[in-house]
């Protein structure tokens, strides 16, 4: 007896969301099979890639990071050389100047990044807030009101401030809303219920359902998304289809593997090296458990994702 | 006069006023003419959000006028009253249209008129997140301009944001008031008509924020109704153009408070009449059901959850109370509302600087709660949580409940100046906080006179815990008409659900029923959810197509079935974090349990953490199931397989700890006295062949049931 | 379907002889329906019991073992596609690949890189477990052998790549004792490759022009009483093994069809074709989807910090959480007069605890206590990081070698600070903040 192929159908699909406005737009999610289960059915759309920058310019950025961004004095010319980029679908503009921890740069200040960072660039934006819930309840809904019309995705809205940035971007400006939760299918599930019943439509919805880097806790990360995917396909839980974002790059450039210099660990070889390594072999894995786009900063990474994605489709 | 006619006058006249206006622009500009509002996508939104229409040009506005007369219905009914109501608003927005007509500026400072879409974004994020608690809108001039001000600023002190028709913008001038957008203080205009944008303002909100589709009038008015937390403060004297506006704002579900006692008629929970203008703030929170955020607790010393594990030691202690020496008690109680004054702190007795150095003293403090969704079995749930709330205080430490807590002040937090009231501060600000899904209004009652404190302890406190205790014992599985799946844990499990029911809390030990049930209330969306119980498939067994509907859901599909009162059939998961353990012993027809303490055999031959590797993770393996120590006493632990009597070994620690109980549910079910005597434990054997021995001299039941499998 | 221990022991005979090393039959049963014991190993099943009972308790997925001592690895046996539904069991181990058509200078260097990869991470040694080696077009037996010997020098246990019989037997002569992999048996060599692999007594790997040949290549294999196998599923390209990945898994663990019950070997080096970037891409994925070997042309530390990170992650048991050894570890050069800042055991809590630590840049000794490998509030829930089992563990362990006696304790367990300071006297017991990410900004405020 030849071998029986059993395709593994399901009757729903992840919502396909679409950043970003006129030509330029990049659409997510909408697939109905595990990630690059090509032989199930067909892809509807591929992975997407982000590219990261930061309000706080190319500091403390890897070497290779820096080399690209050569020549770039401002952060309009930043954004545009993110944009350019080999494999780039969208540039995700992180504020994390903002943290009152860090720089506490003002949202004026931030607004002003923002601004000049949309102004440069015409393709699909994200937007990362500064990860602290009180200062991105404040940044986040004037980002989304400086932004209407570019149908920006604001990440990101969590349990504490839903309410804030999900009434700002997925009702008063109409934007798209990232809902972060912390690597957990129920919180997860939470808080697309408590966004949609603010009046947010579920199809602008984004998820980033936490992440991690490799080897610190990331067997969270692959169990969440794997009961994520397998809940919204076989169970039809339309509170789960929303498509996820995996924000790669800020996980993976803090971890001392990609973090210490060659002169600190002499035996663990170059650093640039290290870190574009940690940097794909984490977002593949995010690919592969469901993420349906990944952001990541090193161009070395970006091309081999894109091209990954490219042989996967 | 009868409502009926001061609504259809009004009515009347404000639609008279329309027509001439519009006529007179009509005489003046011709059809063609363009109108609008400034800043504004939605067009007189009203009008659009009404009747899914945007009015550009004069000769839309004539159009108008028809739509809004075939609205004035004149029959006896609420419906005719109701839609009156709203034709006098959009001929009020019809009047103020034609004051903008040939980009015309009618309005000058301090008055403002339109409000811009931007405005209504900005405004329209903090009303969602109730940082704007309420939009109040008050019309006429108040007794006096002291009395103006001091209600809005009441309103403003709340965060709520004030719309203003008619004197009362005189009265602020003069007062030299602050007003303007920024200060959420808004005067729109002279005449009653300007109110019409207050109404418009609601309706963009409901569009931009509800995407509403305009013309949709019964989700503009549902939306209005339950999201947008505006009200009426009108001042006498009234007259009928007032009303008639009022009655439309009654229909979108803003409630009327006047101080005009004979004008009208009054409706219960919509047109409220008060003569007192300082009670207006809480009247009309109160009856457009606002709940107000409470930022930061108001105490002299630091509150968090740092302190919480404080211990204040006797030489470094001002005062103490103490339960087991002296009367105390701390008690939730449920009250009508109208008995609740919000945030009264009320302390009769001796405060701490009038107690000596050192003392022991009495205390009882009674939190007076009232809510639309409150029910007495919360009070315990809330009273639990008083013990975290007062240790998070700098400088006092609390111990113990109900009537056995232990207090004490230390000599730092007196001297910054920390009073008894201000445990009343905290109570009230965590009750509110914590609890605003249930609690409405809260007050606090400290007494510390010693008399008081006797009183309440034995005649109030002490008959409302027997009570509660007495509902406790009576609630079973079958009293309550639906069970909790709880999820708490799925973090760590990710398949298992627990089905908490009366006489089975969760396997952690530390949800039951009545915990689950504030948790659903208190948090709709979260890991508390309900469970019908309609669809029995078999009562004996526990087993239900709604319970096994929700175990498939909330498993994400990886559990099909689930029993509850039986450990081989469908045996119910536990998630890892169970208290015990019970398995199946074959050779004497019943089963060990293992508590998570007892690290030693059982004569299962499997100590307790190979049992739970095997039970653990959501994964269901019959004849083996974790619970929690109180299940073991319940009349339902593996009641399919015969109950309790089927308990053969426990540790001897677990079996001293839930003795009483499972001794008494033993005499009730099968009339043996001292049941617990004859389970074995680790002092008797730890293997089957002594236990089955033992069980076998001492005439243990369950040799002779049915063997098990 | 697989039985459940009460079936299990309705079989057994209830004798509790303990023979099998477990104290009852129960006991027994439950641990042959885990798959933690076989049911060969109760001396007293009857035979209709063992015939009724090995087919339902056979796993859906063989486990095959390769190499010898400390070389020897277990492969597959895997009896869920994801892992939150049970644990996988069997980590991907990973191969670095050797060939003939390599110069002298290229294999030497090879040679010497496989080894410098070797540190420990939570307790587990990372090393490159297999080299893999490819007998290229042209190369003869001589040249094969020659290699393999050399490879073998590094006492890692081997894959050899190798089609032709003649070659491959030559080779084994060599390294047969070692246990290696015979990777080579197809659709037209399969009744040659198997007497050579069945006389060296080695696993043999099959591969296939396609998934269909695969499947008959090892269905011909199992008729020749063969059922020591691994699956090469690596195809034409990446999405052809992508496929062959997960179709060959799945029709094992989901369909039960065992005709795929094997571990997989999935060759990295055909698919990257030279691009390290693209490799660690691949590496990555198949860790992730069902590669039991991955080949690859060089393991550096660049490949090897993520992946074996990753590996580690997957790999745990979903209801035991990783553990990291408790003692002290000093941060940021910190000595015995620096501030002490405890957590619990939890791997996960101790990396992120840590990586915050570390960029406060303030010295400490960071003291991990043993708290179950639990997180904090469910080790405190559990009794298992309570002011008793920390007072304990900073009487026994810190207070001997450490001289400042500032504790910072997690905030999530404020409640500890009076129990700790009754229990350990002349110690300030300090309340840290209750997420990690406010470590920094409270280790700054604290020292300033």
């Amino acid at each position: 007896m030849p071998f029986n192929r059993k395709p593994q159908k399901f009757n729903a699909r992840i919502n396909t969301v679409t950043i970003g406005s006129g030509d330029k737009t990049v659409a997510i999610g909408g697939n109905s099979t595990y990630p690059f289960y090509t032989f199930d059915a067909p892809t509807e759309n591929t992975a997407k890639i982000g590219v990261e920058i930061s309000d706080m310019g190319l500091e403390g950025l890897a070497e290779g990071i820096r080399a690209y961004y050569d020549g770039a004095a401002t952060m309009a010319d930043i954004a545009r050389k993110a944009a350019a980029m080999e494999g780039a679908d969208f540039v995700a503009l992180a504020l994390e100047g903002g943290d009152p921890n860090g720089e506490n740069k003002s949202v004026d200040e931030l607004i002003e990044v923002v601004k000049e960072v949309a102004g440069a660039i015409d393709c699909p934006l994200v937007v990362e807030g500064c990860k602290n819930v009180e200062k991105d309840a404040e940044l986040l809904p004037k980002v989304a009101e400086v932004l209407q019309g570019r149908n920006v995705l604001i990440l990101a809205e969590k349990e504490e401030n839903y309410k804030a940035i999900g009434a700002a971007a997925g009702l008063a400006y109409g934007q798209i809303v990232g809902a972060e939760s912390a690597v957990d299918i129920n919180l997860a599930k939470q808080l697309n219920v408590v966004t949609t019943q603010l009046g947010v439509n579920a199809q602008k919805i984004v998820m980033n359902i936490g992440s991690a880097c490799a080897g610190y806790g990331y067997e969270y990360v692959v169990s969440t998304m794997d009961r994520i995917k397998g809940a919204a396909l076989s169970q039809n839980d339309n509170m789960l289809q929303m498509p996820i974002i995996t924000p790669v790059a800020s996980e993976v450039w803090g971890v001392k593997e990609a973090s210490a210099s060659e002169a600190d660990m002499p035996e663990w070889g170059p650093q640039d090296e290290r870190g574009v390594d940690m940097e794909i072999m984490t977002a593949t894995a995010d690919l592969a458990a469901g993420s349906d786009a990944v952001i990541l900063r090193h161009p070395k990474s970006v091309a081999t994702i894109s091209k990954l994605i490219q042989a996967l489709a | 006069m009868l409502l009926f006619d001061i609504v259809f006058n009004g009515n009347d006249s404000m639609y008279a006023e329309a027509e001439k206006a519009v006529n007179d622009a009509v005489a003046q500009y011709g059809e063609d003419m363009a109108v609008g509002f400034p800043d504004t996508a939605y067009g007189p939104a009203c009008y659009y959000a009404e009747t899914g229409i945007k009015i550009t040009t004069l000769r839309e506005a004539k159009e108008a006028l028809v739509y809004i007369k075939g609205e004035m219905q004149r029959e006896r009914r609420l419906d005719s009253v109701f839609k009156s109501g709203i034709a006098t608003a959009l001929s009020a927005e019809l009047i103020e249209l034609m004051k903008y007509i040939d980009g015309k500026q009618p309005y000058e400072a301090p008055y403002l008129g339109h409000m811009t879409d931007a405005q209504i974004r900005e405004l329209g994020v903090p009303l969602v997140t109730y940082d704007i608690p309420a939009v109040a809108i008050i019309i006429n001039a108040a007794p006096s301009v002291e009395e103006a001000c001091a209600l809005v600023k009441s309103y403003q002190a709340q965060g709520s944001f004030v719309c203003l028709v008619g004197g009362i913008i005189e009265q602020l001038k003069e007062a030299n008031y602050n007003t303007g957008f920024n200060v959420r203080v808004f005067p729109m205009g002279e005449n009653i008509s300007s109110v019409a944008h207050a109404v418009s303002a609601a309706c963009r909100t409901a569009m931009i924020f509800g995407n509403i589709t305009p013309g949709d009038k019964a989700a503009l008015q549902e939306y209005n109704f339950n999201r947008f937390r505006a009200f009426v403060n009108a001042f006498a004297p009234l007259d009928e153009k007032t009303v008639a506006c009022g009655a439309g704002a009654i229909y979108y579900g803003f409630p009327v408070i006047t101080n005009d006692m004979d004008f009208t008629p009054s409706i219960p929970k919509s047109l409220i009449k008060q003569p007192k203008v300082e009670e207006f703030n809480a009247t009309s929170v109160e009856a457009r059901n606002i709940k107000i955020k409470i930022s930061n607790v108001d105490i002299p010393v630091a509150f968090g959850s740092a302190f919480e594990g404080e211990i204040i030691r006797r030489k470094n202690m001002q005062v103490e109370f103490d339960g087991s020496r002296v009367d105390c008690a701390e008690l939730v109680h449920t009250c009508e509302p109208s008995e609740v004054e919000d945030h009264k702190i009320t302390v009769i007795g001796p405060e701490v600087d009038e107690m000596e150095f050192g003392s022991k003293n009495s205390i009882a403090y009674v939190v007076k709660v009232a809510g639309k969704n409150m029910q007495p079995d919360f009070e315990p749930v809330i009273e639990r949580k008083f013990h975290n709330y007062i240790n998070c205080v700098e400088g006092v430490y609390h111990t113990g409940q109900r009537d056995m807590q232990r207090i004490r002040i230390s000599i730092d937090a007196f001297n910054a100046g920390f009073k008894i009231r201000h445990i009343g501060e905290v109570l009230y600000t965590q009750v509110k906080n914590e609890f605003d899904a249930v609690v409405d209004k809260c007050e606090v009652v400290i007494y510390t006179d010693p008399a008081e404190c006797t009183r309440i302890r034995h005649e109030v406190a002490i008959p409302i815990f027997d009570k509660r205790d007495d509902r406790l014992e009576s609630l079973t599985d079958e009293s309550v008409d639906v069970y909790y799946s709880c999820i708490l844990c799925q973090a760590f499990s990710p398949s298992h659900v627990c089905v908490v029911t009366p006489e089975r809390l969760g396997l952690c030990g530390a949800v039951s029923w009545l915990d689950a049930k504030a948790t659903n209330e208190l948090d709709p969306a979260g890991p508390c959810q309900v469970i019908t119980k309609e669809r029995p498939i078999d009562e004996n067994l526990g087993a239900y197509e709604d319970v096994d509907e929700a175990v498939q859901k909330y498993s994400q599909g990886a559990l099909e079935h689930v029993t509850l009162y039986s450990i081989m059939q469908d045996p119910m998961t536990s998630c890892g974090c169970f208290e015990c353990i019970c398995g199946i012993e074959p050779f004497s027809n019943g089963v060990v349990i293992a508590n998570r303490e007892y690290a030693g055999m059982t004569p299962l031959g499997m100590t307790f953490s190979e049992m739970a590797s095997m039970t653990g993770g959501g994964v269901q393996t019959p004849g083996f199931m974790g619970h929690g120590k109180h299940f073991i006493a319940s009349k339902k632990f593996m009641k399919a397989e015969g109950g309790i009597e089927r308990i053969v070994w426990m540790p001897k620690e677990l079996k001293d700890f839930i003795a009483d109980k499972l001794n008494k549910t033993a005499k009730e079910l099968y009339g043996i006295e001292n049941f617990t005597d004859m389970i074995g434990d680790e002092t008797v054997a730890e293997d089957p062949e002594t236990l089955v021995a033992y069980l076998s001299e001492v005439g243990h039941p369950a040799l002779g049931l049915e063997p098990m499998m | 379907m697989a039985l459940n221990g009460i079936q299990i022991f309705k079989l057994t005979p209830k004798k509790n002889c303990k023979e099998c090393g477990c104290p009852t039959c129960m006991a027994f049963s439950m641990k042959v329906a885990q798959g933690a014991m076989k049911i060969e190993q109760c001396p007293h099943m009857s035979e209709e019991a063992l015939a009724s009972l090995s087919e339902a308790t056979a796993p859906p997925m063989k486990t095959i073992k390769i190499g010898t001592g400390d070389g020897e690895f277990s492969l597959g046996g895997e009896t869920v596609l994801f892992r939150h539904e049970k644990t996988f069991v069997s980590k991907t181990r990973y191969a670095v690949s050797l060939c003939t058509d390599m110069d002298d200078a290229a294999v030497e260097a090879k040679l010497e890189e496989i080894p410098k990869v070797d540190y420990e991470r939570i307790g587990e040694r990372m090393y490159t477990e297999l080299v893999y080696v490819n007998c290229g077009e042209g190369a003869d037996a001589e040249k094969y052998t020659a290699l393999v010997e050399k490879a073998k020098g590094l006492g890692r246990t081997l894959i050899l790549g190798c089609t032709d019989p003649e070659i491959a037997k030559a080779a084994l002569e060599v390294c047969k004792a070692d246990k290696p992999v015979l990777n080579g048996a197809n659709a037209a060599n399969y009744t040659e490759m198997n007497t050579v692999a069945k006389a060296a007594g080695v696993v043999l790997g099959v591969s296939g022009q396609n998934i269909d040949e695969l499947y008959d290549t090892v269905v011909a294999l199992e008729k020749l009483g063969n059922k020591n196998l691994i699956l090469d599923v690596t195809g034409a390209d990446i999405k052809e093994t992508f496929a062959n990945a997960v179709l060959v898994r799945r029709a094992a663990l989901k369909d039960q069809n065992r005709t795929f019950g094997y571990p997989s070997i999935v060759n990295t080096v055909k698919l990257a074709k030279g691009d390290f970037h693209m490799q660690a891409a691949l590496a990555s994925l198949f860790t992730m989807k069902y590669g039991s070997i991955v080949v690859m042309e060089q393991m550096t530390y660049a490949e090897a910090l993520p992946v074996y990170g990753l590996r580690q992650n997957i790999y745990t048991d979903p209801q035991k959480p990783m553990k990291v050894e408790p003692g002290i570890y000093p941060l940021n050069g910190g000595d015995e007069n620096s501030l002490v800042v405890t957590t619990v055991d939890f791997a996960l809590t101790y990396f992120v605890v840590s990586g915050e630590l570390e960029r406060s840049g303030v010295p400490m000794n960071f003291v991990i206590n043993d708290a179950g490998g639990l997180s904090v509030l469910t080790s405190w829930a559990a009794g298992k990081f309570t002011g008793n089992t920390i007072s304990k563990f900073i009487k026994e362990n810190v207070e001997p070698k450490v001289k400042c006696r500032r504790l910072v304790i997690p905030g999530k367990v404020a409640v500890l600070k009076g129990d700790l300071e009754a229990k350990l006297p002349g110690w300030e017991i300090i309340v840290g903040p209750r997420e990690a990410v406010q470590l920094v900004k409270f280790l700054k405020d604290l020292e300033a």
